[in-house]
This record gives C-alpha cells, sequence and structure tokens, in this order.
C-alpha cells in the first residue's frame, strides 16, 4: 500500500463505518428534553398578544379555538367537528371526548362558551366582528351552538384570531401546549410539557423562556438577516408599529408635535432600532403617506419645557423603558414615564386622565390592509373613537365586498385622512421581525402569525 | 498453499452455480430489463403480478424462484411500486390476492412456456387506467436440464427462513395491534385494535371480512397522543372470551367479557396487559404501564393474579428499564423470557427471572413481537427504509433467520396466525406526496 492509498482506503473504511443517513433517524420519535427560548418578560398569565413575542409565549399556554397554518388552512386540536348550517344559521362545535386542562380538570363546553363571550367582550376588532354577527352562544353536552343574525357560512374564518383561546376558570390552568411550573422574575420561566393537551402531548418535557443573555436561546427573536452560520431564519411576516397617541382634545398642535420629534430622536440616539413609520399601517401598502415635520431640538425643549407630562406607555414596549427613560432624563423634561400592563389599560383609560400614550401594534404582513386599518382605529382610538368612524368601517366592509379595489383604497385613503386630521394619533416606528432557530432544532414549523409550532419539535436524540 | 486451493475449489463451485443459473436468470433479467424500460419515464408506478402460468417443463417450485428473483429484481426499479400480491403456486398456477387489484395502475401477466429445448416467457402489461393491454413481450432462453434440476431442488437450507409477506392490505390510520382467537364456531378471528374501537374481521379466502365491531369508551383522565400505542390481550376464561385493552392515552385498561353476543364491562387495570401466563400454578395477567401520552412504558412490569371482575389489587412489579417496545415471550402458559427495545432503541433481553443477557449486542430496533417462545420479529431502527428481522429464540438465545425489506416505517408488531401460517402482523406507515397510507401486513412461514 503506498503514500497515497493509505488515506483513501482510511476514508473508505470510515465512511462503510458510518450509518448511512437513513439509519441516523429513529422511526419512534424521542420524548423529553429542553429547548430555551428568548422572549420578553410577561407581565401576567393573562392573555395579551399586543407584541411579537407575547402573541409567541401565550399560544405556548393556551390553546385557539381554531389554528392557522402558514398556508392560512384552519384546523383545530379542540374540536373533534365544526360545522356551519346555513339554514338555521348556525356554526356547530362538537368537542373532542375527555379533554382536560393541564391540571387535569374538565375542559367542557361551557369553557367554549364562556371563552368565546370573554373575547367578544373585548376591544379587539376581530372580536367586535364576531360580537356583530353573533345572536347567541348555547351549549348542550358537548356540543357549541353559535347562532348568527344573518347567513354567514365563513364564520369560522372571524374564530382564527389568536386572541380567542380557550381560557380556565382556575388561573393557574392551561389549555395550551405547556404550563408554567417555575417563574423567576427577570431570569427566567420554566413550562412543562401539558400531559392533557388537547392535540397530544409534545415530544419536548420542558420550555425553558429566558428573559436574559444566557443561557444561549435555541430561538429568538431579532431583525432579519442574521446568524447565517447556526441559525435558521424564518420569515415570519410579523412587523410592530409603535404609535405615539393623544388621548384628550385638549392637547395643543404644537406640544403634540415637540414631543413626537422628542420619541423621532430617541430613536435616532439609540441607533436606529426601529424603521421611520409614515403611515398608519405600512408605508408600502398604505394610499396616504402621513409626513409630520420634526421640530428641531431647541424648538422642542422650548415648547415642552414648562410642561409636565405624563407618558403611559404599553408594557409590550418594556424592552425600551430603560434606554427611554435614560433619554428623556439627558432631555432634563419633565416628562414621566408609566408603562402598564396592556391588560390594565382599559380600567386606567378610565380610571386617570391619561394624555399622552406610547402603544404598538403587531400585523401579519399578509392581512389585508382594510383590516389593518380598521383594526388601528378601532383599537387604538380609545375615548376619541364615535360614530364617524364606526360609520367609516362599515363603509370600509362595504367596500371590501364590492370587489372594486380602487373603492376600497379610495375608503382607506379616507379613514387615513380623517385619523390624521383628528390628531389623535401619530405613527412613530416600524419593526419586523425574524424567528431564529438553532439548525440542531431541524423540525420546527411556524403557523400563519409567525408563532413557532413546538408540539412535533424534537432533538435528535440517536 | 492448502489455503489457496480451498480457495480454488469454493470459486470453481461458486462458478459452476452461476453458470448453471444463467439461462433462468437471463430469461429474468431480459423481463426485468424490458419492465424497466418501460416504466422508466413514469413516478411511483403501482405493479403487481396478477396472473402466474406453467405450461414448460419446469416444476411448481422452479416457477416459484424465477417469481421471487423476477420481484427481487423489480423492486430495485426506483420508478415502480411493486406489490407482492402472490398467495400460492401450486398445480402451474398462482394464486393471487386481488382484493387489491383496484389499488394498482399496471397488471402483469406471465407465462413460461416450451418452445423445443427452450424456455419462453410472454408477459402482458394491463394498464389498469386506459383498461387496456399496452405491451406484449416475448422472451427465449435455452434453460440446461442441469440448470432446470438445480431450480426444481427444495432448498431445505432456507426452511427455517421461510418468512415471507403472506398478505397486505390498508388499514385505517391508528390501528395499534392486532390479535386473534377461534370463535364459538370454530372459525378464527381476527381483532383490529383502535383507540376508540375493535373491528373483528374472519377470514374470507385471501382477504379478511368484517365479522362485527364495538366502540371503546374511556374516561378521564384521558391523555390525547400524537402517536397512539396500545395492545390488546385476548383470552378464555371459565369458557368465556374475554379481553383488555390498554394505551398511552389512558392509565387504566378496559377488561371485557363477551355474554350473549355483547361485549360488557369486567372491570379495570391499572396497566396494560400484554400476556396472560401461569405462575406457580396460577393464571396471571402480565404487563407494563405506558408513560401517559408518550410512546414508550415505564421501567416495570407488572404481574396482577387475574379474576373477575378484574381489578388491580395484589399488583406486583418487577423493574427492568424504560422501554419503546416489550413483549413477554410465553410457552405453554409459562413465563419465558421478556424482550425489550429501550428508550436508547437498543434491544435488551431479561430471562424469565428478571437477569439481563446481551445476546445481540450493538442490535438497535423499534418494535418487536414474540411468537410464543419460538420467534421474534424485531423492526429495524430507520425511518425511510425499514427492515424486520426474524430471530429463532426456542433454544433461548437469538438466532437470525431471515430479514424482509420493508418500504414504509414500521409501526407495530403483533405475533398472531394468518389462516393456517403462523408468523408475525406488522403496521407499516407510508407516506409520499403528503399523503400518509397505515398498510398490514403479515409475515409467516408457509411451510409449517
Amino acid at each position: 500500500m503506498n503514500r497515497t492509498q493509505r488515506p483513501l482506503i482510511l476514508l473508505a473504511l470510515l465512511l462503510a463505518c458510518l450509518p448511512p443517513p437513513a439509519m441516523r433517524s429513529a422511526i419512534k420519535p424521542y420524548y423529553g428534553g429542553e429547548i430555551v427560548i428568548r422572549l420578553n418578560e410577561p407581565s401576567s398569565f393573562h392573555l395579551n398578544t399586543a407584541n411579537y413575542s407575547n402573541l409567541i409565549f401565550y399560544s405556548l399556554i393556551h390553546e385557539s379555538f381554531f389554528c392557522l397554518k402558514k398556508d392560512g388552512e384552519i384546523g383545530s386540536n379542540v374540536f373533534q367537528e365544526y360545522r356551519y348550517d346555513a339554514a338555521a344559521k348556525t356554526l356547530f362545535l362538537t368537542l373532542k371526548d375527555n379533554l382536560s386542562f393541564s391540571n387535569g380538570k374538565p375542559l367542557t363546553a361551557r369553557n367554549i362558551q364562556v371563552s368565546l363571550k370573554v373575547f367578544m367582550a373585548s376591544n379587539l376588532f376581530a372580536a367586535s366582528r364576531l360580537s356583530q354577527a353573533v345572536k347567541s352562544v348555547r351549549i348542550h353536552e358537548d356540543r357549541v351552538a353559535i347562532e348568527l343574525l344573518a347567513d354567514h357560512p365563513d364564520i369560522v374564518s372571524l374564530l382564527t384570531a389568536p386572541e380567542l383561546v380557550v381560557l380556565a376558570e382556575n388561573e393557574q390552568s392551561f389549555s395550551g401546549l405547556f404550563y408554567p411550573q417555575e417563574w423567576e422574575k427577570g431570569r427566567h420561566m420554566i413550562l412543562r410539557a401539558n400531559p392533557y393537551y388537547a392535540g397530544g402531548r409534545p415530544y419536548l418535557d420542558r420550555v425553558r423562556v429566558t428573559f436574559s443573555e444566557s443561557p444561549a436561546p435555541d430561538l429568538f427573536l431579532s431583525a432579519p438577516g442574521q446568524f447565517k452560520d447556526s441559525f435558521l431564519e424564518f420569515a415570519s411576516g410579523i412587523y410592530q408599529n409603535v404609535y405615539l397617541c393623544f388621548l384628550q382634545p385638549d392637547i395643543g398642535q404644537n406640544t403634540k408635535i415637540a414631543l413626537y420629534s422628542l420619541l423621532k430622536r430617541f430613536n435616532e440616539a439609540t441607533g436606529w432600532r426601529f424603521r421611520d413609520l409614515n403611515s398608519l399601517t405600512s408605508d408600502d401598502e398604505s394610499p396616504i403617506a402621513i409626513r409630520i415635520k420634526q421640530l428641531s431640538p431647541q424648538k422642542t425643549a422650548a415648547i415642552l419645557k414648562t410642561s409636565e407630562i405624563k407618558l403611559y406607555a404599553l408594557s409590550s414596549l418594556s424592552s425600551m423603558e430603560k434606554d427611554l427613560s435614560a433619554y428623556l432624563m439627558d432631555t432634563k423634561l419633565k416628562i414621566e414615564t408609566q408603562f402598564i400592563d396592556n391588560s390594565e389599560f382599559a380600567s386606567f383609560l378610565d380610571s386617570a386622565a391619561i394624555k399622552y400614550a406610547l402603544i404598538d401594534k403587531i400585523f401579519q404582513t399578509k392581512a389585508p390592509a382594510e383590516e389593518k386599518i380598521s383594526r388601528i382605529v378601532k383599537e387604538s382610538s380609545f375615548n376619541r373613537f364615535n360614530a364617524q368612524y364606526l360609520r367609516m368601517i362599515s363603509e370600509l366592509d362595504e367596500a371590501r365586498f364590492s370587489n372594486s379595489q380602487a373603492l376600497l383604497i379610495e375608503q382607506i385613503a379616507r379613514i387615513s385622512e380623517a385619523v390624521v386630521n383628528d390628531g389623535f394619533i401619530f405613527p412613530l416606528f416600524q419593526k419586523s421581525y425574524s424567528l431564529y432557530v438553532r439548525k440542531s432544532w431541524p423540525a420546527l414549523e411556524i403557523d400563519y402569525f409567525g408563532r413557532p409550532l413546538l408540539q412535533k419539535v424534537s432533538k435528535n436524540h440517536d | 498453499m492448502k489455503k489457496a486451493i480451498g480457495s480454488l475449489l469454493l470459486f470453481i463451485i461458486l462458478a459452476a452455480g452461476a453458470w448453471a443459473q444463467q439461462g433462468a436468470e437471463a430469461l429474468v433479467l431480459e423481463c426485468a430489463g424490458y419492465l424497466g424500460a418501460f416504466f422508466k419515464n413514469r413516478f411511483d408506478v403501482r405493479v403487481a403480478v396478477v396472473s402466474l402460468e406453467n405450461r414448460s417443463e419446469l416444476g411448481d417450485l422452479a416457477m416459484q424462484k424465477l417469481y421471487q428473483m423476477l420481484l427481487s429484481r423489480l423492486e430495485t426499479e426506483k420508478s415502480i411500486r411493486l406489490v407482492d400480491l402472490l398467495v400460492d403456486f401450486s398445480d402451474g398456477t398462482g394464486k393471487f390476492n386481488l382484493s387489491r387489484a383496484h389499488d394498482l395502475d399496471f397488471l402483469l401477466d406471465l407465462r413460461l412456456i416450451q418452445n423445443k429445448s427452450k424456455a419462453g416467457l410472454g408477459l402482458t402489461v394491463f394498464s389498469r387506467l386506459q383498461d387496456r393491454v399496452v405491451a406484449v413481450k416475448y422472451f427465449e432462453q435455452a434453460i440446461s436440464k442441469g440448470e432446470m434440476d438445480l431450480l426444481q431442488a427444495k432448498h431445505f437450507a432456507f426452511a427455517a427462513m421461510g418468512f415471507s409477506k403472506l398478505l397486505e392490505f390498508e388499514s385505517k390510520e391508528d390501528l395499534m395491534d392486532i390479535q386473534s382467537i377461534a370463535g364459538d364456531d370454530g372459525q378464527t378471528q381476527y381483532y383490529f385494535y383502535y383507540p376508540d374501537e375493535i373491528i373483528v374481521y374472519t377470514a374470507r379466502e385471501a382477504s379478511l371480512e368484517k365479522h362485527s365491531q364495538f366502540k371503546l369508551k374511556w374516561a378521564r383522565p384521558y391523555h390525547p397522543v400524537l402517536h397512539p400505542e396500545g395492545r390488546l390481550l385476548l383470552l378464555r376464561s371459565a369458557r368465556e372470551l374475554m379481553l383488555t385493552a390498554g394505551g398511552n392515552f389512558s392509565p387504566y385498561a378496559q377488561v371485557l367479557t363477551l355474554r350473549d353476543g355483547q361485549w360488557q364491562e369486567a372491570g379495570r387495570v391499572d396497566f396494560v396487559p400484554l400476556r396472560f401466563v401461569t405462575l406457580n400454578q396460577n393464571p396471571y395477567l402480565v404487563g407494563a404501564r405506558f408513560e401517559e401520552g408518550r410512546n414508550f412504558f415505564k421501567d416495570r412490569i407488572y404481574f396482577l393474579p387475574f379474576r373477575t371482575p378484574a381489578d388491580s389489587e395484589g399488583l406486583q412489579y418487577r423493574r427492568i428499564c424504560p422501554a419503546m417496545a416489550i413483549d413477554i415471550a410465553s410457552a405453554n402458559g409459562l413465563l419465558q423470557a421478556i424482550h425489550v427495545i429501550d428508550r436508547d432503541y437498543a434491544y435488551r433481553l431479561f430471562s424469565a427471572d428478571f437477569e439481563e443477557t446481551t445476546p445481540l449486542p450493538e442490535k438497535k430496533g423499534a418494535s418487536l413481537a414474540a411468537l410464543n417462545g419460538e420467534w421474534l420479529a424485531m423492526s429495524d431502527h430507520s425511518r425511510t427504509a425499514d427492515q424486520l428481522f426474524f430471530y429463532d429464540i426456542r433454544d433461548g438465545g437469538l438466532r437470525p433467520v431471515y430479514s424482509g425489506k420493508i418500504a414504509g416505517e414500521v409501526l407495530f408488531i403483533a405475533a398472531g396466525t394468518w389462516q393456517d401460517a403462523r408468523g408475525f402482523w406488522a403496521g407499516v406507515r407510508q407516506q409520499a406526496d403528503g399523503m400518509v397510507r397505515l398498510l398490514v401486513q403479515f409475515w409467516g412461514k408457509r411451510d409449517e
């Protein structure tokens, strides 16, 4: 054997010893293990899907009535059958047999009825569309009958909102894939596999949701186009818009623009973490561009120096809390920030005379522009919502069914114009997200809302 | 020098064998080559021989060998999905299970004739979709007298390896186990166990005919699962037919008894019974518990004195290891050994007194089943190209005797019988173009 032949023969022997690729994957999937996910720390287990991070977190512990696959196909882990009876104008949902919440308590048609009513009472655009269509919700044994006011064969599509989830009477029981087991505030949360999960127990035993840089996460959100070497990137199609809202009619235009200019400069000062947003939804799909001329730093300071401003911000924006507070302190202006849990914001509005609010909304790129604009008007106008907006949204609905794209765009433009003229909401920033998954977790997929589907994810064991 | 002579002799013997097979092999190669070219530009065509006749000087045994050689050649063709429907070949004619013919794309008719000193093979290809004959071809080769004799010879060397696929058909998804028992009329009944029902079949010629079915009602705690797994046990106690049914979705197993033609509740037990054995002259249910909602057993084997109505009083256990698959080998009702695939997919064997031995070190698998104390079937550890391995366990060890390739994944194996043949049922999952189907195969010994 000569020197050239020897390495070749050794290589051949080595290759012969290696099992072929098919041999390396076992037929029976391996149950066990943990995945580490980095998300923003939630404020409670109460459902709050205001930002992308929350959208993911709450999808792990609360099960949706209906799930939307990435291609938009509708499915359900909770119902064994759903059938629309056009003659009775009723949607019948039949629960799977013997379902339970994470603590073993029965999951019944009553829970479905209550969860549906909780959702319909919420201040969400999807909820108001549904509640406008529903006449009554009745239950009989394991069946829920949703009677409609008018024939609506596509009613199931209104039940696919990620906020429509199965809620338990007890706050310590959950319908999702996992349930919270341990929460070390500021550090991490351990979620355990729900042994009663309606769709079948996941392969993983645990999810460690980390709120800090360590341990290194297997799954996290970040701006697109990074980490190519060790992570798979999923283009989620999700973007987050940040708006400045003025909730009282007595705020002067100069103050509004000065505060707007200040916040724009905050983004610049902290390294352009967000893109500029010059429309209500997204600059590339909006028929109207909203250009608000920024004031110079000197003029901003001059306008705001005599004001005492309390800026309320949703907790879903808490990732900017530290930087924003520091930046405002540097300006030496009397601007105080207070972050409020999203779920408590509505009650705060009733009890306090809030003037300034920093809010965010997340949108799926694929969602139609008319749906997004309706959501903004319905969910972000707060106490400024009036009959004029209600009429405009109804007209938008009509335009949607007219099959005239020109009419639709015109109506979107009219609403945008009205909102801008009323001056209660100024678009500030936008941020797109990708979901990054370590390459050792190859089976992971995402759903329509860009949420990771962890049920069938397992680490290679053999 | 001795080594060199030995090698030379061996070479001459092998070469002579190869020469002797040349005519038959050439005939098969020509035919397979033609079919390979015929189906070359198609994808995943389902093909089966449905007619096989012999009018040559060759006997039935030789004809079967030619058929097997042809099938083995065609199985290597990428464009063809070959289905073996042959049930028996005798008196010059093949008998086929034609119940699945409607699933096929092309049907093949083969006829062997004698043309003076040569054997001729006539091939007719029928397209089921076009409903017409699409090709007719004739091949001819001389088969010498010596070769004929060799083809005719019964190969006793393969007698022990006689496991072959005797039956195959499609089932609805989620089938977990198959067991059989003689009914009151003496006819064998086949019980197909699904998570929510049991369907009973009887044999009718080369296929199964539904006899009855009944629903299984489960109660909470209930664990929905991604992969249902369960085991069914049929037994006779005081002349009553009884069954136990358990799975990974429930912490208890149902015990039912057949009275007045109806299956009635006869208790429940807190584990999944695998076998009914006699210990110290007392009847026992022996089994294991699944990890709730998951696809593996906990690390204990349970023993329960059997009585009706059944409950879990007197339940005892011995520790083994968490297991992906477990079966209890028993002979004449006596426990002989416990065969296990552990959570690292390694095969492990425990004796009747729970001593562990390693007859097949490094052997990995996924599912297994023991047929009495005589045979063990084990599936491979791979996903796309699975295999079944058969072992002779009669002397207490494991002697590999045969392996068969499986197109798909073996989900479960169960020991049983099909008509007069003993062997193993295998549930095989096949997936192509996003479509999933479950095939049931019976691998048995024709010569027993």
